[in-house]
């Protein structure tokens, strides 16, 4: 009898066990910083759900292909990603709308960061403050003006057009040129009667940094996320704050429409949403935090995009206008600028 | 060699069943979005693709940076395969070793060399200041040029190793016959070696010119954007614009510009019979 009992009592531990085992969480990333993401945030999320976190990483377009590949049938659970593109998910119905209750740290976010895209399809987690890094020792950058200026003909390299800096950099450049409307065509012209004195238009920040630390460079606009790149470096270089100010964007949560799985993705989204992550990530020199309760020492402020006076200043493009008109920049991009 | 074609058939089953089902049937599903619409099979793919200026400068420029890097590969190749078969045995092998040396080494690494030679601070723009030949350094990054030499010495050995396995097969006597007879060198080199080596030099531009088609790497560090040559091109659409049908128009293209390379120097090679 008591060895009846005895497996009984094992097999339920075991099926208890199991059944823990059996919760699996599918999270869609971007790939950099992984391993401090482990520690930050996947290890001990794992501790917390008694759970399994599968992570899924890649480029925003082979991300955003795959679950619109598996809509019938979501693989992924949630995702992070940018905010015009979890727009363009959710015009194509992708994502569902978020229940805010259930999202305990959700009133500690930034305003920005509580509805960035409407109908609670997604929830700000970072922000990330756009501006032209330079060489202190030959040139002095007080307008995003000073780009295309004479004097920075050869040593300056642009965003290109299909990433996320480029859109920014178009609006940083219309501003500067008294144009504060969202048609950047003249913008785009004078850039491409520039093309031959632009050094490249870059793709990837590391590409930039590589560049820059070459001495190929010596201007460019780039997202505050890579500035530790420029910040350890030998050559003396700064952060501008242009009379325009800078540029700004934020990335966002989202979650699959029908994945089935929302209470352990609403338990993982809050936890990253706390100010205790928040702060961790942020002291990692990961994200910028979009949490108004974290604190950061000077130290890591200056690597980050911290604090309400910074982002409440920084230009926002609207995601639905980089959506509507992404399309006719890339085709005045191509025929005006890369020719 | 076998007792029945059944035997050889067998033999190459497993061979032939992997090509078909991890190649041929994987690319032929891509490459047959090309031409398809919703109405049908069609070719507006291609059209698309061509009427777009940007896409024609990036064909042209794709075309006449292969052509000229086989070009230059064969020149250079035919000076350094004639000068390594006249080598001693050892002497030889040891050139061959240094010919076959960067083939070892990662295209990225030999990439990523050429910015420290062609940047502004190096060794390339350094002699020109040093000689007094130009006050600033030049720019020779992310141009043309810089993507014409990355491809030249990424390719070049496959050229030489080709050529000198052509010209191993020539006679000894012919070349000093001909010399004997009253040729000059550019005579033994047009009337003696080009016919006897013809097939190395078809295998030789064939795998230059598709190898300088179908780098990714080299035009990508070396050309960035603004190079832009149908591989860049390429996965710029299926990673930037996720447009699977523009992709597949250009590996369409691609595949059949190689193919017509190699048709076009075989044509070439039989013609001088």
């Amino acid at each position: 009898m008591k060895t009846t009992i005895s497996l009984a009592a094992l097999s339920c531990v075991m099926a208890t066990s199991a059944l823990a085992q059996d919760k699996t969480l599918t999270i869609s990333v971007y790939s950099f910083a992984q391993d401090a993401y482990k520690e930050a945030l996947y290890d001990p999320f794992e501790e917390i759900c008694g759970c399994d976190l599968v992570i899924e990483t890649g480029n925003s377009v082979e991300r955003m292909a795959k679950i619109e590949a598996n809509a019938k049938n979501p693989v992924i659970d949630m995702a992070v990603i940018s905010s015009h593109d979890a727009l363009s998910l959710a015009r194509k119905d992708l994502v569902a709308p978020l229940d805010i209750s259930k999202l305990s740290n959700h009133a500690k976010l930034y305003p920005a960061a509580q509805d960035p895209i409407g109908g609670n399809m997604a929830v700000g987690y970072t922000f990330y403050a756009s501006s032209i890094v330079y060489r202190t020792d030959l040139v002095e950058i007080n307008s995003w003006a000073d780009l295309l200026d004479e004097k920075l003909a050869g040593n300056v390299a642009l965003p290109n057009i299909t990433g996320t800096q480029g859109p920014l950099t178009l609006m940083m450049l219309a501003k500067a040129a008294g144009n504060d409307s969202t048609d950047y065509s003249s913008v785009i012209s004078s850039i491409g009667e520039s093309a031959d004195d632009i050094v490249t238009f870059y793709s990837r920040s590391s590409e930039l940094a590589q560049l820059m630390n070459q001495e190929e460079v010596i201007a460019a606009p780039v997202g505050r996320f890579a500035w530790s790149r420029f910040k350890s470096s030998p050559l003396p270089f700064a952060w501008a704050e242009p009379a325009e100010g800078q540029a700004g964007g934020m990335n966002v949560m989202v979650m699959t429409k029908g994945n089935g799985n929302e209470e352990l993705a609403y338990q993982f989204m809050d936890y990253w949403l706390s100010t205790e992550v928040q702060t961790r990530v942020a002291e990692a020199l990961i994200d910028s935090p979009a949490n108004t309760e974290v604190m950061l020492s000077d130290d890591v402020a200056d690597n980050l995009t911290y604090g309400a006076e910074l982002i409440n200043s920084l230009n926002i493009l609207d995601p639905a206008e980089i959506i509507n008109s992404r399309e006719a920049w890339v085709e005045q991009w191509n025929t005006e600028v890369i020719r | 060699m076998f007792f029945n074609t059944r035997e050889g058939l067998a033999l190459a089953l497993p061979a032939a069943f992997f090509a078909l089902l991890l190649f041929i049937l994987p690319v032929g599903i891509l490459l047959s979005e090309a031409f398809q619409s919703d109405t049908g099979w069609t070719l507006q793919g291609y059209f698309d693709f061509f009427a777009k200026p940007l896409n024609r400068t990036v064909f042209l420029r794709t075309l006449k940076l292969g052509v000229l890097v086989a070009g230059t590969a064969a020149v250079i190749g035919y000076a350094a395969a004639f000068c390594i078969v006249n080598l001693s045995a050892s002497a030889r092998g040891r050139v061959f070793g240094l010919v076959v040396l960067p083939l070892m080494i990662s295209p990225v690494a030999r990439t990523y060399a050429w910015i420290v030679i062609l940047g502004r601070t190096g060794i390339v723009n350094d002699t020109i200041v040093g000689l007094g030949l130009s006050d600033t350094p030049i720019r020779l990054l992310f141009t043309e040029t810089a993507v014409f030499l990355g491809l030249l010495q990424l390719f070049m050995p496959l050229m030489i190793i080709s050529l000198v396995s052509a010209m191993e097969n020539i006679p000894r006597d012919v070349i000093p016959a001909a010399r004997v007879l009253g040729a000059n060198w550019l005579q033994v080199f047009f009337k003696v070696i080009l016919p006897l080596t013809k097939e190395g030099l078809v295998v030789g531009g064939t795998l230059v010119f598709t190898g300088a088609l179908t780098a990714y790497i080299t035009p990508a560090i070396l050309g960035g954007s603004k190079v832009l040559m149908l591989e860049t091109l390429l996965y710029q659409r299926v990673n930037v614009s996720n447009d699977f049908v523009s992709a597949s128009v250009i590996a369409m293209i691609l595949i059949v510009m190689s193919f017509t390379a190699n048709l076009l120097l075989k044509r070439i090679a039989t013609a001088r019979k």
